[in-house]
């Protein structure tokens, strides 16, 4: 399976462009195109109404749309309902409902996109493609860093817990049979929860960062002729390669005969920037700029390169 | 109880008093290490940097040790200076 991520601007063309590549992949393969874009428009650019969040739009393309918003909802509300029976008594007082401050809790939002997205990857194996159409540069940007920020506290929480037992082990070694203490703390790995636990958030937050930064991840930048959207996709590079993330193809979309210049002096600077990065150019529609019913871009059959 | 007996439990009992002053700076060390691994984790309350907020909350259904460790801690952080002298054996 193989993932791609559409990146860039607000309102340079994203959703249209996975929207294209979902399309030409599904001649060949099963893909399921993704929207995280609170701004939903891939119903839209399919002419369909996506109800319930997942839809089949031919045999082997499907397409999803996730709900941002609700997403966080649960999530805090299921946190929130365990916090409330743990503390049931409160209900009593009627305090309970102090809990849900918990809804304005920083980072949240990211981490119900990571989360859907690791539960779009894990649940949805049986596809070829999984597209996802991603919502603005910061947001992006923060919540693929997420899985490296946890990762490294998860290591460094690990460590200190490893050292807890190592000297817990110690201890009991020392005190031996004569040990006057009642109840003995748990000293060796395979008992420690919270070590447990630990494990389990690594393995699986290794594997999303595995799938993130793998050969079969493919990110993808789309970009205007205009400085605006080259500052912020400079920055959108700059970001991926902190993070180590496989930025595989540059879009210029919506080239006209007017813009060329632009085009071609911010196509140059891209190039600049992701040396080795194939890029695609997208013209708007000539009937478009006449004012004429008709396609909004001229995009070609195949945007996406064939060794994807 | 017999002399053999009598010498018997002496030793033993030395034994026991020597393993524990043994243990008890290690045991020390490990309830600072619970206090730090507490602190990391919920850092938040006292200003620290903390984690991202959900590896707090997977965490703690299993934290009620380090959270005792560390509400003590908060406690005696009043007189640490005689608490750290009492543990090293400075009178």
């Amino acid at each position: 399976m193989k993932i791609l991520f559409f990146t860039g601007k607000g309102g340079v063309g994203k959703s249209t462009m996975a929207a294209a590549a979902a399309w030409q992949l599904s001649q060949k393969s099963r893909v399921l195109i993704v929207s995280l874009d609170p701004a939903h428009n891939l119903g839209d650019i399919f002419g369909v109404v996506i109800k319930n969040g997942k839809k089949k739009f031919t045999k082997t393309l499907f397409l999803s749309e996730i709900n941002l918003k609700k997403l966080s909802r649960e999530y805090l509300e299921r946190e929130t309902d365990v916090l409330s029976s743990t503390y049931s008594y409160l209900k009593t007082l009627n305090l309970d409902s102090y809990f849900s401050i918990l809804k304005y809790s920083p980072g949240i939002e990211e981490y119900a996109l990571l989360t859907s997205i690791e539960k779009t990857i894990r649940d949805e194996a049986g596809f070829d493609y999984i597209i996802f159409d991603t919502p603005p540069t910061g947001l992006t940007l923060r919540f693929l860093a997420l899985p490296k920020v946890t990762i490294t506290w998860i290591d460094r929480l690990t460590q200190i817990r490893r050292q807890i037992l190592e000297k817990r082990y110690t201890i009991h070694r020392i005190r031996g049979t004569l040990s006057s203490e009642k109840t003995i703390l748990d000293y060796k790995e395979a008992d420690d929860d919270i070590l447990k636990r630990l494990k389990k958030l690594s393995d699986n937050y290794h594997a999303l960062d595995g799938a993130l930064r793998g050969s079969d991840c493919h990110v993808v930048v789309v970009f205007n002729p205009d400085i605006l959207s080259l500052k912020e996709s400079k920055r959108l590079i700059e970001g991926l390669s902190d993070l180590g993330l496989p930025l595989r193809l540059l879009i210029d979309n919506k080239v006209t005969e007017a813009n060329k210049e632009m085009a071609e002096y911010v196509e140059k600077q891209m190039k600049g920037m992701a040396q080795d990065v194939p890029l695609e150019r997208i013209h708007l529609a000539k009937t478009l700029l006449d004012g004429r019913e008709g396609a909004l871009y001229d995009i070609r059959e195949s945007i996406i390169p064939d060794s994807w | 109880m017999g002399l053999l007996e009598f010498f018997k439990r002496i030793l033993s009992d030395f034994d026991a008093s020597h393993r524990e002053s043994a243990a008890a700076l290690t045991g020390v060390e490990v309830k600072e290490l619970e206090n730090i691994f507490a602190l990391l984790l919920l850092g938040s309350f006292i200003g620290l940097p903390s984690p991202p907020s959900f590896l707090a909350v997977e965490l703690m259904p299993f934290m009620e040790r380090e959270l005792k460790v560390l509400n003590r801690r908060a406690k005696d952080a009043g007189d640490m200076l005689a608490e750290m002298a009492g543990t090293i054996g400075i009178d």
